[in-house]
């Protein structure tokens, strides 16, 4: 159950509603809990301020990805019975207490607040916002649900590019002694506490935004000119409907997960180690010829990249098909890993422009999953499945930068590594993405047994 | 409704654009030195 005014019923469009107002509502939402990969700006101050190790301030992140895939498993089929203001509006909830229990934390210097409040707490929001636009959108734009999904997620790429200039920006103004320009400045821990204080207060105001402007299509609502018989013509798209609890019992959802585990893993293994890894392929002599500062815009380049791939590959998917898309992603990917591993070193443009494309990559996995969720198992309850396909980015979270920074301990200290230590890694990521591509081509059309008996009752409103 | 579509992209269009500024001006640092 849930307050009057968040009931889906309530959130219905009116005629004349129109679905453009959809894609800038899930926005507001994705760019707010996008900050998670924002989190280095700050990482080094809690380092201080707690007085403890990287690795007990990184497990924050691992707690919050992880709460991510759980709660986005475990609250699917919530979100697609409830809708998506109630959603949004539980995500906004939970993100937000997130911030006060950690700044709590910082204030009070009890770290395990900070797990608490940003890893389990801001994590749960992290998980059910990212699912709550997502099958409303689909039933929005019926005819370009790459499109759709794609604008929305390519905002949980680009919300740690606005969070974090704004948090240097904020830290610099909430601590004088700070240069958010300097990579070995500081700043102190009551700077970041107001930091998060002040976050707080931003997200909630934007994220309110998009839980008050979203609505649902009528049942009967079609695009101008468009029969749902045009979006069945293509192989995999089916006009049935497949419920979360059938879905996770058919092959194709399995091999979706191994695909999108593959896919995160090996886009994972780069964005893990992005700015020690250019400085290492340049190292001669025990220098790099890469400075500091040169490798943190290698980063920022990254961010574009992974958020760009979204919104671009995604929306490609609409015209080429998933499986096509995908055949690229992980195929094209697979390419550019090895070339990543054998020219890389050769020239700094060359080694940016395959870490550029193999981000894209990534970032278009993401953001095409859910339209080949819709292709395979219809729109009935493909947010909950898209949730519970989401324990792949879960699982590749820990086994991406597991792989990597055990192959490269066996290769040497961090600060003396040369692009010959890192080979082993990328192959390893090569082989990933060949599994993920025969994954990917395994996917056929759902058996007919597992189609719900009556299409025109949405699952939804009975369980409700 | 046009004008409530132009303020809903331009409340989230501002702050993305801002953020890739931002990122493009750090990132020209790795060409340029």
């Amino acid at each position: 159950m849930v307050p009057s005014f968040l009931a889906r019923e309530r959130t219905v469009a009116g005629p004349g509603y129109s679905r453009w107002l959809i894609p800038p509502a899930a926005l507001a939402v994705h760019l707010c809990i996008g900050q998670v990969y924002a989190t280095s700006v700050y990482k080094t101050a809690l380092y201080e301020h707690f007085d403890t190790s990287l690795t007990a301030i990184g497990v924050v992140f691992s707690i919050a990805i992880v709460m991510l895939g759980l709660s986005a498993a475990i609250a699917g089929t919530w979100v697609d019975r409830n809708g998506p203001r109630a959603a949004m509006f539980v995500s906004a909830c939970f993100w937000v207490t997130g911030f006060l229990v950690s700044a709590l934390g910082i204030a009070s210097e009890q770290l395990w607040l900070v797990y608490l409040g940003y890893g389990v707490i801001g994590g749960i929001g992290l998980g059910i916002g990212y699912i709550s636009p997502v099958s409303t959108l689909i039933k929005w734009f019926p005819d370009r649900p790459g499109l759709a999904t794609g604008m929305a997620i390519m905002g949980f790429g680009g919300g740690a590019l606005i969070a974090s200039p704004l948090s240097g920006r904020l830290l610099s103004l909430y601590d004088g002694g700070y240069d958010s320009t300097d990579p070995m400045s500081v700043a102190d821990g009551h700077a970041v506490m107001l930091l998060f204080l002040t976050l707080a207060a931003v997200y909630l105001v934007f994220m309110m935004f998009g839980a008050f402007t979203v609505r649902v299509p009528a049942d009967d609502w079609r695009p101008d000119g468009w029969e749902p018989s045009q979006a069945a013509q293509k192989e995999l798209v089916t006009t049935a409907s497949v419920s979360a609890n059938n879905a996770i019992r058919t092959p194709q959802f399995w091999l979706l997960w191994v695909v999108l585990f593959c896919n995160v893993t090996a886009g994972i293994g780069i964005l893990e180690q992005a700015a020690p890894m250019i400085q290492d392929f340049f190292r001669e002599d025990g220098t790099s010829s890469v400075t500091a500062a040169a490798a943190g815009g290698f980063v920022g380049l990254l961010s574009i990249a992974n958020m760009a791939g979204r919104f671009v590959w995604s929306s490609t998917s609409d015209v080429v098909g998933r499986k096509p898309i995908y055949v690229l992603y992980l195929g094209a990917g697979l390419v550019a890993y090895v070339l990543l591993a054998t020219l890389g070193a050769s020239s700094t443009v060359l080694f940016v422009l395959f870490a550029a494309v193999i981000l894209s990559f990534y970032g278009g996995g993401f953001a095409t999953v859910p339209a080949y969720l819709r292709d395979l198992f219809g729109t009935l309850q493909v947010g909950a499945i898209h949730g519970r396909l989401l324990t792949a980015w879960s699982a590749a979270g820990i086994a991406g930068p597991l792989i990597v920074n055990q192959i490269l301990d066996t290769q040497g200290s961090p600060g003396e590594l040369t692009a010959d230590a890192y080979r082993p890694a990328l192959f390893v990521m090569v082989g990933l993405l060949a599994v993920g591509s025969i994954a990917n081509l395994l996917v056929r059309p759902v058996a007919e047994r597992f189609h719900e008996p009556d299409r025109s009752r949405p699952l939804e409103r009975s369980s409700s | 409704m046009t004008t409530r579509i132009v303020v809903a992209w331009a409340l989230v269009g501002v702050p993305l654009v801002y953020g890739v500024v931002e990122t493009v001006r750090k990132a020209a640092t790795l060409f340029t030195g």
